[in-house]
């Protein structure tokens, strides 16, 4: 497969008890926002290929694609954050991870605008997720990290994915 | 006895320590257990055989020892109370009699309950309580060996079926006792994770197809150079040569589920008081590892149709003619393509005015319908059917055969019977070779591409116009020869961009499930191919009328369909086709 940018080596100390959130974060951009996933998550990044269309599920789910043999799910994170949808572009990208579901860990892809790199976030650049009350769901969310002037979401890929996903309960 | 303070949570300390060392020991017991079950019923026709005797010696040996070294006392002793009739029984002191074997084998189903709990038991979940079945087992045995030496002691009570071999043992055998000798029959094998296998055969997958795409490419396709060509067979016959052995490795004999029907039908002979004789043929025949496991529940099943409705008892058997004992006939073997197991008994044959009056009586069809013979068999795969007029402990519960015969659709098989009056039933189950392949046909459909499996497939054809009727102004039903069929578009169902919305300009694939025809409307039939499936994850579990995915020659994804769903949509889709 063309293209692919191996990270599985990138960040092995996991940050430690207290500041457990503070270590390494692949950050990727979605809309106007900076996102950032840990990097233990991460697989790998390809570029975006030929997905194959899977019917009677969720818009947000694009398809599945095959990964040198395996079959794994794609997940279009703009629709899941009910972004307006982009056309892909040449920096958009299929960022591989691993989610825990209740019982597996299972493989799957996530469409992102654009990877940007992975930055060392210490535990005092950490913020919690603010309440926005109502209007936005912030259980998905590590914390915020504020790094060189700007804001990055870090995301609990589990808890957007995953079995006990703040947004639908189920993978889907 | 000390065993009646066995306490249950203290013998785990050591397991719960590694739960690696937990594995090997369960893997390996279940092993030994399968190996002496086959053993003991060997054993049971030739009692007096000292190389079978220690066949069944050591590998309780080695149960006990492990057992002990990892602190499963109660695993332990009971292998130990076994292992002292055996080795009384191998040095001539103890005659093995029905009880004996009897008792042998239900210590071979009591620590396989107990060892395959034991994981379970390690993590902190309930197991069955067997300390009253272990208890009484312990007892019996003891009550055996105390009786086996009053015989000895008095040679001319011993009765004479067997005189007790006096030789002596072989030394290395005594001697072989502390360090169990592991025979293979094999030249070895080595057990590896199922998933690296499959890792191992994703990866051969692609490289196949990694290898199709480099010599498609047009850039070698013009080059004129001999060598390099020569170079590109050489690797496109590796690469066909790796795939064909990656794909023999999920292979395994069916062997050892075989072996498992002959305890199962010894039981069952011993429960009804019939005397079967069950005959093996082709344990060497190799099917896909799923397969082999799968197989298991409807082959028992079927066994026990055999023994409790196929075969008649033994003074009736007299009465018409053919031996006492009957005989059962269990055979595995390759043809066109496929793998069949029969199961042959040579019993009184299917009733088929009996089957057809029950069917009736049971409410699964209407009375006067005439039926071939065919269908009437077929009828005994009815859910709910049993001509059985009492229920017995072995079967006539009316759950079964049906059952059997989804189980073996779910393999993609299919189930044949032939009959004859007095003369005995034969079961065919023709099973696919692999289940990691199907053989299908590739469409198109606007600009996805599926895989519909070929023997799903009964016809194709452009309808004409006057062929194809509507109903509220859309095409619903496609009429081929005098029969009507529902029409289903693949495109509309899988909100497919770019699809013909034309009838008559798109080609029409018949498919059926249990003989419900739907037509599939698609653009175009690109060909038959062989693909390996691929599971879409348990992500897709919900997904109604797909199967799984393909990897295509170009390595990107097909859906295969999968026609009982493709069927069952139709029960629910006006909703879905309106909108």
């Amino acid at each position: 497969m063309v293209g692919t940018v191996a990270v599985e080596e990138a960040g092995t100390q996991a940050g430690s008890a207290a500041p457990a959130l503070a270590g390494k974060y692949l950050t990727f951009a979605l809309d106007a926002e900076e996102y950032g996933l840990p990097v233990l998550k991460v697989r790998e990044i390809i570029k975006v290929m030929d997905i194959t269309q899977v019917p009677q599920v969720p818009p947000h789910v694009r398809g599945v694609i095959n990964l040198r043999g395996k079959v794994i799910p794609v997940i279009d994170l703009r629709a899941k954050f009910g972004l307006p949808s982009q056309e892909a572009t040449e920096r958009t990208c299929i960022v591989v991870v691993d989610v825990a579901l209740s019982d597996t860990t299972v493989k799957l892809g996530i469409v992102v605008d654009a990877v940007s790199e992975v930055l060392n976030v210490a535990a005092p650049e950490i913020d919690p997720a603010p309440e926005f009350g109502d209007r936005v769901s912030t259980d998905y969310m590590l914390g915020l990290a504020k790094v060189k002037g700007t804001v990055k979401i870090l995301l609990d890929l589990d808890r957007v994915l995953g079995a006990d996903s703040a947004l639908g309960g189920r993978i889907f | 006895m000390d065993s009646t303070a066995w306490n249950p949570e203290d013998e785990l300390a050591t397991l719960a320590s590694d739960p690696e060392v937990t594995g090997m020991f369960v893997t390996e017991a279940l092993d030994h257990l399968g190996t002496i079950e086959s053993v003991v019923l060997q054993l049971e026709s030739t009692p007096g055989d000292v190389k079978l005797l220690n066949d069944v010696f050591r590998p309780f040996h080695t149960i006990k020892g492990n057992a002990g070294a990892l602190g499963v006392t109660s695993v332990q002793e009971v292998a130990h109370k076994v292992e002292n009739l055996l080795d009384l029984a191998r040095s001539g002191r103890h005659v093995m009699g029905p009880d004996e074997f009897e008792v042998v084998l239900q210590a071979v189903d009591l620590l396989t309950l107990m060892i395959q709990e034991l994981p379970a038991r390690v993590a902190g979940a309930a197991a069955t309580d067997v300390h009253a079945r272990r208890h009484a087992l312990m007892e019996a045995v003891d009550a055996l060996v105390a009786g086996g030496e009053g015989q000895a002691a008095a040679p001319a009570a011993a009765p004479a079926r067997e005189a007790p071999l006096p030789v002596a043992v072989p030394q290395r055998d005594a001697a072989g006792a502390g360090q169990p000798i592991r025979r293979d029959e094999s030249q070895g094998t080595v057990k590896v994770d199922t998933r690296k296998l499959d890792n191992l055969i994703d990866m051969v997958g692609e490289l196949v197809i990694a290898q199709s795409i480099l010599a498609e490419d047009p850039a070698l396709a013009r080059s004129t150079d001999e060598r390099l060509g020569r170079r590109l067979s050489q690797l496109k016959r590796i690469t066909s040569d790796l795939q064909r052995n990656a794909m023999s490795m999920r292979m395994v004999p069916i062997r050892q589920t075989f072996q498992k029907m002959v305890r199962l039908v010894r039981d069952l002979g011993k429960k009804s008081g019939k005397p079967i004789d069950l005959t093996l043929q082709g344990e060497d025949t190799e099917l896909d590892r799923r397969v082999v496991e799968d197989i298991h529940d409807p082959l028992m099943h079927m066994l026990r149709n055999s023994v409790d409705h196929g075969v008649e008892p033994a003074d009736a058997r007299v009465a018409a003619g053919k031996p006492a004992q009957a005989s059962i006939r269990l055979s595995a073997f390759h043809e066109a393509g496929n793998i069949v197991i029969e199961i042959a008994d040579d019993g009184a044959g299917l009733d088929t005015d009996r089957i057809l009056a029950k069917a009736v009586k049971q409410g699964l069809m209407a009375e006067g319908t005439s039926l071939s013979p065919a269908e009437i068999h077929q009828l005994i795969f009815q859910p709910g059917f049993s001509t059985a007029e009492t229920v017995t402990e072995i079967s006539g519960r009316g759950v079964g055969m049906d059952v059997v015969r989804r189980n073996i659709e779910a393999l993609r098989g299919r189930i044949e019977i032939h009959t004859a009056r007095g003369q005995g039933t034969t079961f065919s189950i023709r099973l696919p070779l692999t289940l990691a392949i199907v053989d299908g046909i590739l469409l198109r459909v606007g600009h996805g591409r599926f895989v519909i499996p070929t023997h799903a497939v009964r016809e194709s054809l452009r309808p004409a116009g006057s062929q194809v009727h509507s109903v509220h102004g859309r095409p619903c039903m496609v009429q081929v020869r005098d029969r009507l069929i529902p029409i289903l578009d693949v495109g509309d169902l899988f909100a497919v961009d770019g699809g013909t919305r034309d009838i008559t300009a798109s080609t029409v694939v018949v498919i059926e499930d249990n003989g419900r025809p739907v037509a599939l409307v698609v653009d175009e039939l690109l060909g038959k191919q062989e693909v390996v499936i691929k599971s879409l994850g348990e992500a897709f579990e919900g997904v109604r009328g797909v199967a799984g995915g393909a990897i295509l020659g170009d390595g990107r994804i097909g859906l295969i369909l999968d026609a009982g769903g493709l069927v069952a949509v139709m029960d629910k889709s006006p909703a879905r086709q309106a909108a």
